[in-house]
C-alpha cells in the first residue's frame, strides 16, 4: 500500500484494533471463569465465590452422582440425536447443494424457519404437540426436540461447506465405469465428510448445552443443563464447572486436530 | 490433474475450515468418554429413569467440604425389607456425620428397608406443577410419600390423588399432637401424618442490617431498599402482611379482604425494594448479605444462625404464622408397608427427638422436650422449637381458602412476584 | 461458482418435457407426502381415516422410489433430489410445523377446571385477551432488552468481525476458532458465571466501587441500589454475551466476500479509511449485518435464562411469563396463546425489517 497513513487513520485503525481485542477478551471472560473456578473449593454449596484452589475437583469429577448421571444422559441425548440429525441434515445438504429443482428457493426458506424462531416457541409447541398426543414427555421426546433444530443446523452448515464443489468430479467417475453407489462411496462421501463432521461436532456440542427446548418436553428426564437449573437453588457444585470445562477442552481438540490435519494435507497436496 | 482458473476466492462458508476433523472424531469423543464415566460411576444405567438407584449405604458428596450436606440425596439400607423412596425439603431432616447417624441410616439399619431420600422441594407450587401432569393422568410418580406444606397436601386430597395412609400400622400415630388432629386440610386425619411444624418470621442479617429488627414495617424501610427477599409461597408472604395490616388471616373468605396486602407487596416490588422471591434459598442469600432482611422459616435459620451467629430470626410484634408440612402418599404408591414403618419409626419420640435437635423445627409429636433436653438442654428451653402459650398466641395460620378464591389470590400473588 | 447440477440441458423438446414431468412428480410426491404427515401430526384426521393417510403417506414415497429405480438415469437424476429430501423434511413438517398449528389449537382452548391436564378446544380467544392484558410489560421488556442487547452486538461485534476478516492474516483462523469457542460452554453455566462476576461481592462490583464510579454507573441506570447484578442491565449484558458470536460469524461471512483489492481502491478513491468503509465496505456487509441482527434478536426476545439468573421481579422478560404459566402454572393455553403471540410478532417483525433491507439469504 502506498498511499500515505495521516494520523488520524492510524489512532482510527488502533482504536478499531483495540475495540477488537476488548471484544474478544469479552468473550472469554466468562470461559476462563468456568475453567478457574473448577479448581475453586468453595466454603458452601455454591461455587460462586473463590475461597482456595484445590485439585480435588479434578481428581474426582463424578463426586456428585446426581450430576454425573444427568451429565452421561445428557451425552446420550447428544450421541442419538446428533446420529440422526446429520444422516437427515446431509441428505438435506446434499439434495440443496447438488441439484437444481422446482422449489428450491421456498425450500431454503422453509430450512431456516426452525433457527429463526425462538427456543421458547420451539419448546412450548412441540410440547403442545406430544401433550395433544397423550404422548408422556421424557428421554424419547428430548431426542425428538434435539433432532428437529440440530436438523436445520447440519443442512445448512454442510451445505456451506459443499457450495462450490466441483460435482463435475462424480461424473468423471461415473464415466470411468463407476456404479452410482461407488461413485458416492469413494467420491462423494469423502468430499463432503469433512462437513459433516464439523456439522456434528458443532450439533452435538449445542444438544448438550440446550435448556430452553429441553425443559419444555423433558417431563421428569433430566439432563445435564436441566440438574443444574434445577438443583441451583441448593448448590451449585465446582464439578459443573469440571464436566463442563472437559466438553470445552475435548471440543476444542478435536477442532485443533481438524485444523493440523488439514494444514498437512494442504502441505503434502503441494 | 488442475486446470487453470480464475483465483479462488475465499469460500463464503459459515463454518471454516477450522472445523475439519478426522473421521468420527465426535463420536470418538463420545466414545471414550462414555466407558470412563460409566466405570466411575458404577451405576446401572437403566437408560430409562432418572436418578440413582444404588442401595449400597453412602451419602453422596463425600467429598464436599465439612459442614456441607448431600444435597443431591441419600440411599441407604439392604433392602432385605422392600424399598422406600420419600421426597422431602432440604436441610428436613438429621444426617450421619459428627459422629452421629443420621434418621435414614437408623431406619435402614432398624428395618433393613433400602431407603432412597432426596430434597426435591423447594417450593409447593413448583412441585405439584411437576406432579400435576402425571398424577393428573391418573399415572403413578416415583415417591411413596411426599411432604408437601398443608394447603397443597389440602387440594392433594381434593383432587383425590392420594391414598389414605395405612395408620393402622402406625401405633405411634397416637403420638401426635392434639392440636394436629383431623386439621381443617384433612378433616378424617386419613390421608396425612405431619412431618414437622413451623414458623414464619423475619430472619436477618445484624450485620447487614445493622440493627435489630422487630417488626414487618421494617421490611419496608427504605433503608434496606434492594436488599429485602420475600417468599414466592404466597400464604407466608401475604400472611405476613395480613397480620401487619390487622388482617385476621385465619378468617380469610374472599380476596377483597386480602387485596390491601397485595397492593402493598406491589408497591413494594415496584420501587424496587425486594430483591428477590425465593423458594427454600433464601439462606445463601442472607448469609452473605444479599438480603438484609427476608421472610424465612425459623427452622433454617436457626440452623444457619449457629454457623453464622449474624443470623437472626424473629417473630415480627404483629405477629408471625404457624404451618405444617405433611407426609401423604401419592396415588398408587406401592411400598405401603415400609411407608407404615417409617411413619412409626418417625413418631417414636427418641427418634423424632433426634430429628428435632438436627432441623430445629416444632415437632409434630407431642411430649418431646424430655427426650430433647436430654440431647441438648438448651434447645428443650427454646421457645421456637416449643412454643408456649404466649408464643403460640402469636401465630396465625392461613385459613382454607376455596378453589375459586384460591386462584384469585395466585393469580394475583403470580402477578408480583413477576413471573 | 459451479454449477450444481452436471446435467446437460436436453437437446430435444420430449426429453425436456419428461425431465419438467419428472420434476413435478418429484415436487408433487414431496409436498404431498408433508401435507399428510402435517394433517396426521396436527390430528386433523384421526382413527381409520389416520390410517388411510399412513397408507397414501407411504405409497408417495414408494411411488418415487418406483419411479427413480424403473425411470432410467436421467429420471434418477430428476427425482433424486427430492429423494433424499423426503426423510429431512418429513421430520421438520411432524416437528416443527405440526407443533405450531397444535400451539395454534391449544391457545384456542380452555382448562375444564383448574387443575385439569387436558383442555378442551372450544375457539377461546380470551387467552389472546389475557396474554396482552396481564402481560404486556413483559412483552414490552423482552423486546426492549432484546433490541439493546442486539445493538449492543452489533457495536461490540462489527469491529471485531472486521479485524478478523481484514486484518488478522495468518491468525485468521485461529481467531474465528476463538469465537466459536463459547458455544462448547453450557449456556447456563456462562450466565451463571456473570452472576459470580456481578455479584456484590465479586471482582467487577468491586473494582467500580473502588474506582468511586458507582454514581456514575446508578445514574447511567446500569447499577441498581450499587449492586450491578440482579438489576436490568446485568440482564441485557447478559443477552449480549450470549448472542455475540451469533452477530460476529454472518458479519464476518459477507465481510470475507469483500476482496481486498476492493478495499484497497476504495481507500485510493477516498481520503480517508472511514470514508472508505462507510461508502464501500458497509453497503456490501449488510447482508451479514441483516443475518445477525435476526439470529441476535429473535432468540434473545423469548429467553428466560438471563433474566431467571441476572434479573429480579422487575425485569421479567415474555419468556419467563411463558415458562412459568406452562410449566409452573400449568396454565397451558394462556402460555400457548403468549408463545404464538411472540411468534407473529417476530414474523411480522422480520417481514417488516426484510422489505427495508431486501430479501436477503439468511446463510
Amino acid at each position: 500500500m502506498t498511499r500515505a497513513i495521516t494520523a488520524r487513520g492510524r489512532v482510527g485503525s488502533w482504536a478499531l484494533n483495540l475495540v477488537a481485542v476488548v471484544g474478544l477478551v469479552y468473550l472469554f471472560v466468562p470461559i476462563v471463569w468456568i475453567v478457574v473456578f473448577s479448581f475453586n473449593r468453595p466454603n458452601g454449596r455454591y461455587n460462586i465465590v473463590w475461597q482456595r484452589f484445590t485439585l480435588d475437583n479434578w481428581l474426582d469429577p463424578f463426586a456428585d452422582a446426581d450430576l454425573t448421571d444427568a451429565f452421561q444422559r445428557s451425552l446420550k441425548i447428544a450421541a442419538i440425536s446428533t446420529a440422526v440429525a446429520v444422516v437427515l441434515g446431509s441428505m438435506i445438504a446434499l439434495a440443496l447443494s447438488r441439484y437444481r429443482f422446482r422449489g428450491l428457493a421456498g425450500y431454503n426458506l422453509f430450512l431456516v424457519l426452525p433457527l429463526t424462531t425462538p427456543e421458547v416457541v420451539l419448546g412450548s409447541s412441540l410440547a403442545t404437540l406430544f401433550i395433544d398426543w397423550d404422548v408422556t414427555r421424557g428421554f424419547t421426546t428430548v431426542v425428538i426436540a434435539h433432532i428437529m433444530f440440530q436438523v436445520s443446523f447440519v443442512a445448512l452448515t454442510v451445505r456451506a461447506r459443499v457450495r462450490g464443489f466441483d460435482w463435475t468430479l462424480e461424473q468423471a467417475a461415473q464415466d470411468l465405469g463407476a456404479s452410482p453407489l461407488v461413485t458416492f462411496r469413494r467420491v462423494t462421501f469423502p468430499l463432503i465428510l469433512p462437513g459433516v463432521l464439523a456439522a456434528a461436532l458443532l450439533s452435538f456440542a449445542l444438544s448438550i448445552d440446550d435448556f430452553i427446548i429441553t425443559l419444555f418436553n423433558a417431563g421428569s428426564e433430566t439432563t445435564f443443563p436441566l440438574y443444574i437449573n434445577g438443583s441451583f437453588r441448593v448448590q451449585f457444585p465446582p464439578q459443573a464447572n469440571v464436566l463442563a470445562t472437559v466438553v470445552l477442552l475435548v471440543s476444542v481438540a478435536l477442532m485443533l486436530f481438524g485444523v493440523l490435519r488439514s494444514i498437512r494435507r494442504k502441505a503434502t497436496a503441494r | 490433474m488442475s486446470q487453470p482458473h480464475e483465483p479462488r476466492r475465499p469460500r463464503p462458508a459459515r463454518w471454516n475450515r477450522r472445523q475439519l476433523l478426522a473421521r468420527g472424531g465426535a463420536l470418538g469423543a463420545a466414545g471414550f468418554s462414555l466407558p470412563a464415566l460409566l466405570a466411575a460411576c458404577g451405576d446401572d444405567d437403566d437408560g430409562g429413569a432418572s436418578g440413582t438407584g444404588s442401595t449400597t449405604g453412602s451419602t453422596a458428596g463425600g467429598t464436599a467440604a465439612p459442614g456441607t450436606t448431600a444435597a443431591g440425596g441419600t440411599a441407604a439400607g439392604s433392602g432385605e425389607g422392600g424399598e422406600l423412596f420419600f421426597e422431602n425439603w432440604p436441610e428436613y431432616i438429621d444426617v450421619t456425620e459428627d459422629g452421629l447417624v443420621g434418621t435414614v441410616d437408623r431406619f435402614a439399619e432398624a428395618t433393613g428397608i433400602a431407603m432412597r431420600y432426596t430434597d426435591a422441594f423447594s417450593d409447593n407450587v413448583e412441585y405439584f406443577a411437576l406432579i400435576q401432569p402425571v398424577l393428573g393422568r391418573g399415572d403413578t410418580i416415583e415417591p411413596d410419600i411426599i411432604a408437601p406444606t398443608s394447603w397443597l397436601a389440602g387440594r392433594l386430597i381434593n383432587l383425590g390423588w392420594v391414598d389414605k395412609l395405612p395408620l393402622d400400622q402406625v401405633p405411634n400415630a397416637a403420638n401426635l399432637r392434639t392440636d394436629l388432629q383431623n386439621p381443617a386440610w384433612d378433616p378424617t386425619g386419613e390421608y396425612s401424618l405431619p412431618w414437622q411444624t413451623g414458623i414464619t418470621g423475619i430472619a436477618y442479617n445484624l450485620d447487614a442490617t445493622g440493627r435489630e429488627l422487630t417488626s414487618v414495617a421494617d421490611l419496608f424501610d427504605p433503608e434496606f431498599k434492594g436488599r429485602i427477599g420475600m417468599l414466592t409461597e404466597m400464604r407466608d408472604t401475604v400472611g405476613l402482611l395480613l397480620n401487619w395490616l390487622g388482617v385476621d388471616q385465619s378468617t380469610l373468605t374472599t380476596f377483597d379482604e386480602a387485596a390491601e396486602a397485595f397492593d402493598r407487596l406491589a408497591q413494594a416490588k415496584a420501587d424496587g425494594q425486594i430483591r428477590a422471591f425465593t423458594g427454600n434459598d433464601y439462606l445463601d442469600d442472607l448469609s452473605t448479605g444479599n438480603f438484609a432482611a427476608c421472610i424465612g422459616w425459623s427452622g433454617d435459620v436457626v440452623q444457619l444462625s449457629l454457623e453464622n451467629p449474624a443470623v437472626r430470626f424473629i417473630i415480627p410484634d404483629e405477629g408471625g404464622n404457624s404451618w405444617a408440612d405433611t407426609m401423604v402418599m401419592p396415588k398408587g404408591a406401592a411400598n405401603r408397608d415400609q411407608a407404615a414403618k417409617w411413619m412409626d419409626f418417625v413418631y417414636d419420640p427418641v427418634q423424632a427427638a433426634q430429628i428435632t435437635a438436627w432441623v430445629q423445627y416444632v415437632s409434630p409429636v407431642a411430649g418431646l422436650q424430655e427426650e430433647v433436653a436430654k440431647l441438648d438442654p438448651e434447645l428443650a428451653e427454646s421457645p421456637l422449637l416449643f412454643p408456649d402459650e404466649e408464643t403460640l398466641a402469636r401465630l396465625s395460620t392461613f385459613a382454607n381458602l376455596s378453589e375459586d378464591v384460591e386462584a384469585e389470590f395466585d393469580a394475583a400473588f403470580s402477578e408480583i412476584t413477576g413471573a | 461458482m459451479s454449477e450444481p447440477d452436471p446435467t446437460p440441458w436436453a437437446e430435444d423438446t420430449l426429453t425436456r418435457r419428461a425431465q419438467r414431468g419428472s420434476e413435478w412428480f418429484g415436487l408433487a410426491t414431496l409436498l404431498g407426502a408433508g401435507a399428510l404427515i402435517l394433517a396426521i401430526g396436527m390430528r386433523l384426521v384421526t382413527g381409520a381415516l389416520a390410517a388411510v393417510a399412513v397408507v397414501v403417506l407411504v405409497g408417495f414415497v414408494v411411488a418415487l422410489i418406483v419411479a427413480a429405480v424403473a425411470g432410467g438415469l436421467e429420471a434418477r437424476r430428476r427425482l433424486a433430489p427430492y429423494g433424499l429430501l423426503k426423510p429431512g423434511t418429513l421430520f421438520l413438517v411432524l416437528f416443527y410445523l405440526a407443533p405450531l398449528f397444535s400451539l395454534l389449537r391449544s391457545s384456542l382452548s380452555t382448562l375444564p377446571s383448574r387443575f385439569a391436564v387436558e383442555a378442551e378446544f372450544d375457539w377461546n380467544f380470551g387467552n389472546y385477551g389475557d396474554a396482552f392484558s396481564d402481560f404486556g410489560a413483559q412483552f414490552g421488556r423482552g423486546f426492549l432488552y432484546a433490541g439493546i442487547a442486539t445493538v449492543l452486538c452489533v457495536l461490540i461485534g462489527y469491529p471485531l468481525a472486521y479485524v478478523i476478516a481484514f486484518r488478522s492474516g495468518r491468525w485468521r483462523n485461529l481467531l474465528l476458532g476463538l469465537v466459536v469457542v463459547p458455544f462448547f460452554t453450557s449456556y447456563l453455566i456462562r450466565t451463571i458465571a456473570w452472576s459470580s462476576l456481578l455479584a456484590d461481592a465479586g471482582p467487577i462490583a468491586g473494582s467500580v466501587r473502588w474506582l468511586h464510579l458507582t454514581g456514575l454507573l446508578e445514574a447511567a441506570q446500569v447499577m441498581d441500589n450499587g449492586r450491578l447484578i440482579n438489576t436490568p442491565a446485568a440482564v441485557i449484558g447478559g443477552l449480549t454475551y450470549n448472542f455475540l458470536p451469533f452477530m460476529i460469524l454472518p458479519i464476518y461471512v459477507s465481510l470475507e466476500k469483500v476482496s481486498p483489492a476492493l478495499v484497497d481502491a476504495a481507500q485510493d478513491l477516498y481520503s480517508s479509511g472511514f470514508r472508505a468503509f462507510r461508502k464501500v465496505v458497509l453497503p456490501l456487509s449488510i447482508p451479514g449485518v441483516f443475518a445477525g441482527t435476526l439470529l441476535t434478536f429473535i432468540p434473545a426476545a423469548g429467553d428466560f435464562v438471563n433474566a431467571e439468573y441476572l434479573g429480579n421481579p422487575n425485569t421479567t422478560m415474555i419468556g419467563n411469563s411463558i415458562q412459568d404459566q406452562f410449566l409452573v402454572q400449568n396454565n397451558v393455553p394462556l402460555a400457548s396463546a403468549m408463545s404464538f403471540v411472540l411468534m407473529v410478532i417476530i414474523t411480522v417483525a422480520v417481514l417488516i425489517y426484510t422489505t427495508f433491507l431486501g430479501t436477503e439469504e439468511l446463510t
